[in-house]
């Protein structure tokens, strides 16, 4: 059987984030002769499992990547410890800024071109090639996230039988997931769709959850109760509008004020938004800073209305789907501590009336 | 190139390209719109192969394109 019918079979999709099949992107990969690039800089925030494929599977990992393409390159953070191991492996590394979107899809591939590592404007895929804004001619490149890669490898070696043991019908297969926050043991776990949050959240040790972020900021939040009870898929977490997408759980405490969270990624995001597209570069920070006036008290409630319309424009307005991540992740938060934000609009935090409350 | 039987284009917005001069705003009598920055809103937008060339053409960061098919 062939490699593009195996994974088929398998149902495996990217582990990166974005859920398309691979079977369909090797089969277009494989008509173009295309490069591989290996993504393994573990992009999104609060996720590490690219590093630990890196460190403890790199075998199979290679082996992998052997079956998909005769030219592969390696793509990790520059300075990273990833990007250590690989050149000691003696593999071809592309070593990637660590900014947020440098590792998105066709930032890499401008970046293996001699371009900058920035999102490309784009009216194809950017694995059929073509031409960034220089006029440089772009490779066919396939780019596939580490993990992926190594599960292609499992998947030759122990068929699709074995992989779809794990996970359910619709999402098959083992999946990573990066347990942080306020939890007693972060790290990576083992996991497939279908098990109960609970167990995860049990297994890193989280006990006080006032809410858990999904996928970081291409994700979105889950109220306490809420995560404790939901099943971990993008079919159990679909009432909540939010994807597992890159497999990273992000607990915060009771402790922890969600507005001044929201505000503070934010404004992260706006310092890491790749300034090439007006409605990013211009709308992210607006949406920050308005958001930073909400965590600190000082927001009229009139602008609310200012800070919807304003991530309302943010989808489908870049070259590449960051301030789509961006809004929706602001949104959910905004939707899931609205009895927070209500607080803040009041001039006074829940966590500081709590704190009151516990002393009086 | 997309074009369908009533001779309609669909011009795209290069998000990269585009320094929001606005021209594309007043060539399309306002069809296409500005956000509080200046930036079209609309991603891409349909309309007669004509009117398509000319909005392309007036563009000053060449930031329209004509959409092609996939
Ligand atoms: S949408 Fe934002 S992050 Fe993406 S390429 Fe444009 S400016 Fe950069
Ligand atoms: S005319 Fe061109 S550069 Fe100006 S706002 Fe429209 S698309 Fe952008």
């Amino acid at each position: 059987m062939s490699l593009v019918a195996l994974l088929d079979d398998a149902g495996l999709t990217g582990r990166g984030g974005a859920r398309f099949p691979t079977s369909i992107k090797l089969k277009s990969a494989l008509e173009t002769g295309a490069d591989l690039i290996v993504n393994a800089c573990d992009g999104e925030i609060g996720v590490h499992k690219d590093a630990l494929v890196v460190a403890e599977h790199l075998d199979a990992l290679q082996h992998g990547a052997d079956l998909l393409a005769r030219r592969v390159q390696w793509a990790a953070h520059r300075g990273s410890a990833t990007e250590r191991r690989l050149r000691n492996a003696g593999l071809r590394v592309l070593p990637v800024p660590s900014r947020y979107v440098a590792s998105e899809e066709s930032a890499l591939v401008s970046l293996l071109h001699g371009g900058r590592a920035r999102p490309i404007m784009r009216q194809a895929p950017i694995s059929t090639g073509g031409k960034d804004a220089q006029g440089r001619r772009l490779r066919p490149t396939l780019v596939l996230n580490a993990e992926t890669v190594w599960r292609v490898s499992q998947i030759e070696r122990h068929g699709a039988a074995w992989f779809r043991g794990y996970g359910t019908a619709e999402e098959p297969g083992p999946r990573l997931v990066t347990m942080g926050g306020n939890v007693d043991r972060p790290g990576v776990y083992d996991s497939e769709a279908g098990v109960p949050m609970r167990d995860l959240l049990e297994a890193a040790g989280a006990v006080d959850v006032r809410g858990v972020g999904i996928s970081g900021m291409s994700g979105g939040w889950l109220r306490g109760r809420d995560a404790w009870a939901a099943t971990w898929s993008d079919a159990g977490l679909a009432p909540y509008g939010i994807p597992t997408g890159t497999g990273a759980v992000h607990v915060l405490g009771r402790s922890a004020c969600p507005v001044d969270h929201l505000a503070q990624i934010a404004t992260f995001a706006a310092g890491e938004s790749a300034g090439q597209c007006g409605p990013c570069m211009f709308g992210v920070p607006a949406v920050a800073s308005q958001l930073e006036r909400l965590a600190d008290g000082v927001l009229p409630a009139e602008e609310m209305l200012d800070l919807h319309h304003r991530l309302g424009m943010l989808p489908g307005r870049g070259a590449c789907r960051f301030p789509d991540g961006v809004s929706r992740f602001v949104a959910s938060g905004l939707r899931t501590f609205s009895a927070e934000v209500d607080a803040h609009l009041a001039g006074e935090c829940v966590l500081m009336q709590e704190r009151a409350g516990a002393t009086r | 190139m997309r074009r369908d039987k009533r001779g309609e284009d669909e011009v795209v917005v290069d998000r990269v390209a585009c320094t929001a001069h606005g021209v594309c705003s007043v060539v399309s009598n306002g069809a296409i719109e500005l956000d509080e920055f200046g930036y079209p809103v609309p991603s891409r937008l349909t309309m007669g192969r004509r009117d398509a060339r000319e909005l392309v053409a007036q563009c000053p960061a060449r930031a329209l394109l004509i959409a092609r098919d996939r």
